[in-house]
């Protein structure tokens, strides 16, 4: 059963408090084996609610965003703002590695639960706080959203057409940019107590982590041309189309990336060498991205000759870099991703089977895979409580009934 | 450094571009021995994209605090060293076209059999195993394939362009430290290193995973819907007063949608009933819009955030990269460092995003000059002799920086 089989942080159990910020951390974690234990509230987590839903019927169960971002963990509930749930929260972390939480500043310090006070229940116990903006600093009680982060991020402003509004990026980047940075320091802080035996804090927060690590060329481009005694570098524009220019092919789009002159001659010869694309300035990226109007005008005759599949593959052989623009079918049908079983089936006792979608990537020694679906509502209530914190079937009626979990 | 958390972790980097090198940089700046491998006829592609090699915003970024090892792989010579230099390594990282490395008898395969408790981290555009695993690929082109482009335009658009990125590359390259400590953490408990093999389309797509359970699940494929969420409104990025300046605002709650009318000075329109509620909101979001527009276009966006923010309402600037330099919460985190390049001299860089207690980071240093390296890693590390390292140069095989030469002088 590969359910036994080892992952690089089967070792470890993650406690995880988190929502949209800190999700695709724990996923992480959980993907490489980590025993991650989701703790939600009694009525549940909001991002239950997040649509769509499987099967556009609104419930619980039954959202693609928990589905998604929530499989490989077990499930409790848990109020921590009851006493008794507090108690239990306390005995949960005695046996944890790594607390996540993404409540707002001060609000586990509220509780008595934050790092100092869990810290003397177990002084190796691996803790981080995610936050919108900071735990401390004059934004700390701001709020964020997806648009309003991906807005901040210096990201946004360069996103669409030069000449329309900007346009925002699906799905959760800031969030997933914070999470990205937050998994690196619990499994970094982890390897520190390989060594020390000492739990560490870790502060960040999606501002700080979406402005800096989602396009971190951004900055330094910028500081690279303001050179004294110069005038000061243009706004940046929305220069996609320009850059990394897209063409309308028979079924579709593709999109070209040709950075030396050697790939645009390759591109060239991928069109049949016609004799209107071989002017010589245009080999050159940057005279290419300055005129890219009119030379988009020239192309569109010889792209729309062929479909996506044979501009990819042509500019393989010919040494260009030209790529389909798949919407979500093409790719998943795609049979690159079918070789790579990127997707795997799930089974989920509301939604049924499905496909989901795997972890990036493949590991030689340890297991890493999507294994089990999304907790139903305190799923594993029993199992943990009762088996693992002995408590009787009927102290958990009981807290139940008093609404701890 | 000795208390950095990877103090004594070596990395030896074949990278090129954004995804291995950003990785590198990170375990550069928590502490590691980073050995980048290139030479002038294959340097980091990055180098090549500006008049001078060592003066390129992009490349200085990602190659922050690591070493540079010129050594000229396409001889027999430079494997046999880069196999020497490995065999002192704990990491290994590769992001060049699928099949490159093999090419070089430097694939997992061959690595471990020299240095058996290896972490080998292989990150291409499509990933191994499968018809266009040897596909050259960049960032930009990644999001097209996985589906994610698709989605990054307003429905109007008549196709997706995205943006100045090469996304995913920083998100792959993040997602490779996460997997590269948990393999370290993995050894230090087992004694056993392994191959972690990314395919950075497949990154692309996990930042869509909801969008790919629309498809597989509801049977659906999943199309843009620009700026406008199924549930807040307004939700958007709004005109502002100024040149091609905006403010994002998002209102999701009742509560919210009440302190926003009165933060814009409650004009008539949001009296309507056609405003009262979410429902009716989302339904006439249109006109919505153009009412919260009138509004911005008076204001320079900063202004409209403020204003907005003070009131309980999540709204933010699109910034620019100028305007972050004065935003109070990164500077109250310090959260953007200087470093002085030989070259490029002292430039702006993003500093490490979170803050670890008790735990001091190295500073930053520079990014290399192609080479600046060689030397000491020959003599420190290969433990070579003067002469065996001045025979090797001659014949082509090392590298060392004319510059640094120049420096000497």
């Amino acid at each position: 059963m590969s359910e036994h089989q080892e992952g690089a942080l089967s070792v470890y159990r993650v406690l995880d408090l988190t929502d949209q910020k800190g999700a695709f951390c724990t996923k992480m974690l959980a993907d490489l084996g980590a025993d991650v234990i989701k703790i939600e509230r009694p009525e549940g987590d909001a991002t239950r609610s997040i649509p769509p839903f499987a099967g556009d019927v609104p419930h619980i169960e039954r959202s693609l965003y928990f589905l998604f971002r929530y499989a490989n963990r077990r499930g409790v509930t848990l109020n921590l703002e009851t006493a008794d749930g507090k108690k239990i929260f306390e005995k949960l972390v005695k046996k944890a590695d790594v607390v996540v939480e993404t409540f707002p500043p001060g609000y586990m310090a509220g509780l008595g639960l934050d790092y100092p006070a869990l810290k003397k229940i177990n002084p190796g116990l691996v803790m981080v706080s995610i936050t919108e903006f900071g735990q401390t600093g004059p934004y700390k009680d701001w709020k964020g959203s997806d648009i309003v982060n991906y807005a901040m991020s210096n990201t946004m402003i360069t996103s669409g057409f030069g000449d329309g509004a900007p346009v925002n990026l699906p799905g959760t980047p800031s969030c997933d940019a914070a999470s990205l940075i937050s998994a690196i320091s619990i499994v970094t802080a982890l390897y520190m107590r390989g060594t020390s035996g000492q739990g560490k804090y870790i502060d960040t927060s999606v501002h700080e982590c979406s402005r800096l690590a989602l396009y971190p060329w951004m900055l330094p481009m910028y500081s690279y041309n303001v050179n004294p005694g110069m005038p000061l570098p243009p706004p940046e524009g929305r220069l996609g189309a320009m850059i990394y220019p897209v063409y309308p092919c028979k079924d579709g789009f593709i999109r070209v990336v040709a950075l030396t002159p050697r790939q645009w001659d390759g591109l060239v010869h991928v069109l049949g060498d016609p004799e209107v694309l071989k002017q010589p300035q245009w080999r050159e990226f940057y005279y290419r991205i300055g005129n890219a109007a009119d030379i988009f005008a020239v192309m569109l005759e010889f792209t729309t000759q062929f479909t996506m599949l044979e501009l990819f593959e042509k500019g393989h052989q010919e040494g260009v870099p030209i790529v389909p623009i798949y919407n979500i079918e093409g790719f998943t049908n795609s049979p690159q991703t079918e070789a790579r079983k990127f997707y795997s089936e799930m089974k989920h006792p509301a939604v049924g089977k499905f496909k989901y979608p795997g972890p990036p990537y493949k590991w030689s020694g340890t297991h890493c895979e999507a294994k089990r679906p999304a907790p139903t509502l305190g799923q594993h209530n029993e199992e943990v409580y009762c088996k693992e914190l002995g408590f009787s079937k009927q102290d958990l009626a009981a807290l139940r009934r008093a609404e701890v979990i | 450094m000795s208390d950095a958390p990877l103090h004594g972790i070596r990395v030896v980097s074949f990278g090129t571009g954004g995804v291995i090198p950003d990785f590198g940089k990170i375990l550069g700046e928590l502490g590691a021995d980073v050995i980048k491998v290139e030479c002038k006829e294959n340097p980091d592609f990055m180098r090549t994209i500006g008049a001078d090699p060592d003066n390129i915003a992009g490349f200085n970024e990602s190659n922050r605090s690591k070493r540079d090892f010129g050594l000229n792989m396409k001889t027999e010579k430079g494997q046999e060293i880069a196999k020497r230099l490995i065999k002192t390594a704990d990491i290994v990282g590769e992001n060049l076209r699928g099949g490159v490395m093999k090419s070089l008898n430097m694939d997992y395969e061959s690595v471990r059999k020299i240095k058996p408790d290896i972490i080998y981290i292989s990150s291409n555009g499509y990933g191994s195993g499968g018809p266009f695993s040897e596909y050259q690929a960049y960032g930009p082109m990644l999001s097209a394939f996985s589906g994610l482009l698709s989605l990054w335009c307003h429905p109007t658009d008549p196709y997706p362009v995205g943006a100045n990125v090469p996304l995913p590359d920083h998100y792959a390259s993040k997602m490779l430290v996460v997997a590269a400590l948990a393999a370290l953490d993995y050894r230090r408990r087992t004694g056993k290193g392994q191959l972690v093999d990314m395919s950075q389309v497949e990154m692309a797509a996990n930042m869509i995973g909801e969008y790919c359970l629309d498809y597989t699940i509801n049977e659906r494929v999943p199309q843009p819907v620009g700026n406008r969420s199924p549930y807040a409104a307004p939700y958007n990025a709004y005109r502002c007063k100024g040149n091609d300046q905006w403010c994002a605002i998002s209102v999701f709650t009742d509560a919210e949608w009440n302190s926003f009318c009165q933060a814009i000075g409650s004009p008539h329109w949001i009296k309507e009933a056609k405003f009262a509620d979410l429902p009716s909101r989302l339904k006439h979001v249109d006109e919505l819009d153009k009412h919260v527009e009138e509004w911005t276009l008076q204001h320079e966006p900063r202004e409209v955030m403020i204003v907005l923010q003070n009131a309980g309402v999540a709204a933010g600037v699109l910034y620019r990269p100028a305007e972050i330099l004065d935003d109070p919460q990164l500077r109250w985190v310090n959260a953007i460092v200087e470093v002085d390049h030989p070259v490029a001299g002292k430039r702006l860089y993003p500093g490490v995003p979170f803050h670890i207690s008790d735990v001091t980071l190295p500073p930053s240093r520079p990014a290399p000059i192609l080479g600046q390296h060689t030397e000491e890693i020959c003599r420190e590390v290969l433990k070579m002799s003067p002469e065996e390292i001045k025979t090797l140069v001659d014949e082509g095989v090392l590298e060392v920086s004319t510059r640094q030469q120049q420096e000497k002088k």
